[in-house]
């Protein structure tokens, strides 16, 4: 590969990855360029960038989805590589094609990677042929429900049916027993026909609430590869990960250097450039299995960054820019325990619906231990058109157990107001003796959580705290504005004043 | 002094407060108890009150969300909606609300109306879905909230709604 140096990037996406890459970048000296919809005038990407260039209206569809306009945007600002983040168009070949065509650097895979692990029944063939094990089951597409009955007399019920091309939860179904195979078979491949217009699907054992682990690995491009650990994603609410953390609590060491060498093999397997991301499923008897490999860097890369004080940002840009991987395995270390907390503006007593708003007030929390990744701020109105995510709160401590107790004290000292969030359900899962000791699976927050009973009840103290503020607020909101907001309009607060003025004059 | 009385929904349980204000101080009394000081300051911009219960300081942002006296609080970290209006307000609007029952269905987020499901003059059942309002990429259905005759549709698919905005409005059908 040749070596570059870029004097500029373009990051090709928005929200708090498009601030950690710029924020990466103008850490190594390179000037930035971000792209922004209509509803992202103000976002904290679009004002942090050196430059920013507008790209269309809000919808996805029409603005950071659009392969042209990023492109065009890079030509206009001179911008040598575009960096893609996640989602978007980060995982798509023929994006990475055309940047390429351009005469740009991608800041990532090679379009084959991503095609290869992008299809679940490619990326079975090949890991099968790497040494990496798999889920037992086929490796070829099923379409004869007396086909899919006999391998799944072969590897035992139940089975899992899987579209090759599906994704985040959807095209699969559990098959408890023959009988249930041919309807079963039928629903999976029209449910994939339809949402990914490929309606292959696999037969594959069913691991039931498996552990989610995944391990970040750099790869050069030259069939070079490390690996920088695990990390564990089973705290899940609707497919989606919310809280993740490094290291996982479920491997011994001599399982740690099992799977990560798994890892290796897979990135060095297909030549893999840049970071990814090999996720396994860890089943109950220790037994582990190749899931998917992620051709990007993940939203949870942070709890890694914090236990190995690599940056993976800057890891991905020097490969990027042919310097190979900058860090020895052997140099590389586990130190501490690290946790994430996925904010979304939602509403878990309402099935995580998202809730949506302006962010009246944010005091961040702080002290030792501590990162925080966001893409807004106060007084920012969070659009409706992307992910309802507001921020990464990061929490390392020196052991699991104390990680535990300082996030317990950063998410109390965590205010949001405005949206209805998930705080409070962080704190939730904190107190779980599952999560405390380490043995959840992917199947605990369906488990355990009860959405009509979780919260605690406000203390006496908290309430009339409430009732006592609440009631002010009403008396100190100005009668004849109904559309006021808050008390902080000047005429809204006489009372106040005359209260303020005398407590000046006691306190001095 | 001037004295004024509230009354609050909290968690589905209701409270009665009177703020007196002065010259020279505010006193706020919660349900039975004294007229107290609670050494309230407004804090962070007018975004929030600082005040004093026992021994303690609390911190309570606080947002009118609408002209009915629905309130986005935060204590503690957790958001808490409430409902807080002066008890002349509370008394006319329970008459009016006993009188002819709730049949507006209005967007409680932002959002995209993706699908009316019912007609200007169909008859509904309760919990039936009449319209699907999507926000950051999720449909969100939303049901009447009583049985009765759709008598208006203010909002077509394809419209951006927001918070508060009548939707379908049902005409109740007695003990429906």
């Amino acid at each position: 590969m040749d070596k570059q140096q870029f004097s500029k990037v373009l990051v090709a996406n928005r929200g708090e990855i498009a601030v950690r890459i710029i924020q990466g970048l103008k850490e190594m000296g390179i000037a930035t360029v971000a792209v922004y919809s209509e509803v992202d005038r103000t976002a904290l990407h679009t004002i942090m960038a050196d430059e920013a260039v507008f790209i269309g209206p809000a919808p996805a569809a029409e603005s950071y989805l659009v392969q042209e306009k990023i492109l065009d945007a890079a030509r206009l600002t001179g911008a040598q590589a575009i960096h893609p983040g996640y989602g978007f168009l980060s995982e798509n070949g023929a994006f990475c094609r055309a940047v390429e065509e351009a005469g740009l650097v991608f800041i990532g895979p090679t379009a084959e990677s991503m095609e290869v692990m992008g299809d679940k029944l490619s990326s079975r063939r090949r890991m099968r042929a790497a040494g990496v094990p798999v889920v037992p089951g086929t490796d070829e597409a099923v379409t004869d429900p007396d086909v899919a009955v006999k391998i799944a007399d072969e590897i035992g019920y139940p089975v899992l049916l899987k579209a090759s091309a599906g994704g985040g939860g959807k095209g699969m179904r559990v098959v408890h027993e023959a009988g249930e195979m041919a309807s079963a078979l039928r629903q999976t491949m029209g449910e994939a026909g339809a949402s990914f217009g490929n309606d292959a699907i696999f037969v594959e054992k069913y691991i039931e609430n498996p552990k989610h682990i995944e391990v970040q690995v750099l790869g050069d491009g030259t069939g070079n590869a490390v690996h920088v650990f695990e990390r564990e994603c089973s705290v899940q609410r609707r497919h989606q990960k919310v809280i993740e953390e490094s290291p996982s609590p479920s491997l011994t060491p001599a399982l740690r250097e099992e799977i990560c060498a798994a890892a290796v093999q897979t990135a060095a397997s297909i030549d893999y450039r840049g970071a990814g991301t090999v996720e396994f499923i860890l089943g109950p008897g220790g037994e582990f299995f190749f899931l998917e490999m992620n051709t990007r860097l993940q939203v949870e890369h942070p709890v890694t960054e914090m236990v190995s004080g690599c940056d993976l940002v800057r890891a991905m840009v020097m490969i990027a820019q042919g310097e190979g991987i900058i860090y020895k395995q052997e140099d590389l270390q586990q130190r501490g325990w690290a946790l994430e907390f996925r904010l979304y503006a939602e509403d878990p007593s309402r099935d995580f619906a998202p809730s949506i708003g302006r962010i009246e007030a944010m005091t961040l929390p702080q002290g030792p231990g501590v990162r925080l990744d966001t893409g807004v701020y106060e007084g920012f109105d969070v659009p409706i058109h992307y992910d309802p995510m507001l921020a990464k709160l990061i929490v390392w401590a020196e052991t699991r157990e104390l990680a535990i107790a300082r996030s317990r004290r950063v998410l109390e000292e965590f205010t949001l107001h405005g949206p209805t969030h998930n705080l409070p359900f962080h704190l939730w899962v904190l107190d779980q003796p599952a999560f405390q000791d380490g043995s959840y699976t992917t199947a605990f927050v369906g488990e355990e959580f009860d959405k009509n009973d979780w919260l605690p009840e406000l203390g006496q103290e908290q309430m009339q705290a409430l009732i006592g503020a609440a009631s002010l607020f009403e008396a100190l909101r100005r009668g004849d504005n109904r559309e006021a907001r808050g008390f902080d309009c000047p005429n809204a607060a006489p009372n106040w004043r005359l209260n303020a003025k005398r407590r000046m004059t006691r306190n001095r | 002094m001037m004295k004024k009385s509230y009354v609050l929904h909290v968690d589905g349980q209701e409270h009665h407060t009177v703020v007196a204000s002065g010259d020279d101080q505010t006193l706020v009394q919660i349900g039975d108890g004294p007229l107290t000081d609670l050494d309230n300051w407004p804090v962070q911009g007018g975004k929030a009150f600082s005040l004093r219960v026992g021994n303690r300081m609390h911190l309570v942002h606080l947002t009118g969300m609408d002209s009915k006296g629905n309130v986005m609080a935060t204590i503690n970290g957790r958001p808490v909606p409430l409902q807080v209006m002066d008890e002349l307000k509370a008394q006319a609007l329970a008459s009016l609300g006993s009188a002819a029952g709730n049949g507006t269905i209005a967007a409680d987020i932002p959002g995209l109306v993706v699908e009316v499901k019912v007609g200007v003059g169909q008859v509904v059942h309760q919990g039936e879905p009449v319209i699907v309002v999507e926000a950051m990429k999720m449909q969100n259905e939303l049901c009447a909230s009583v049985g009765g005759t759709v008598t208006s549709i203010p909002v077509a698919a394809g419209q951006t709604v927001n918070p508060g905005d009548p939707l379908v409005i049902i005409d109740p059908e007695p003990g429906g």
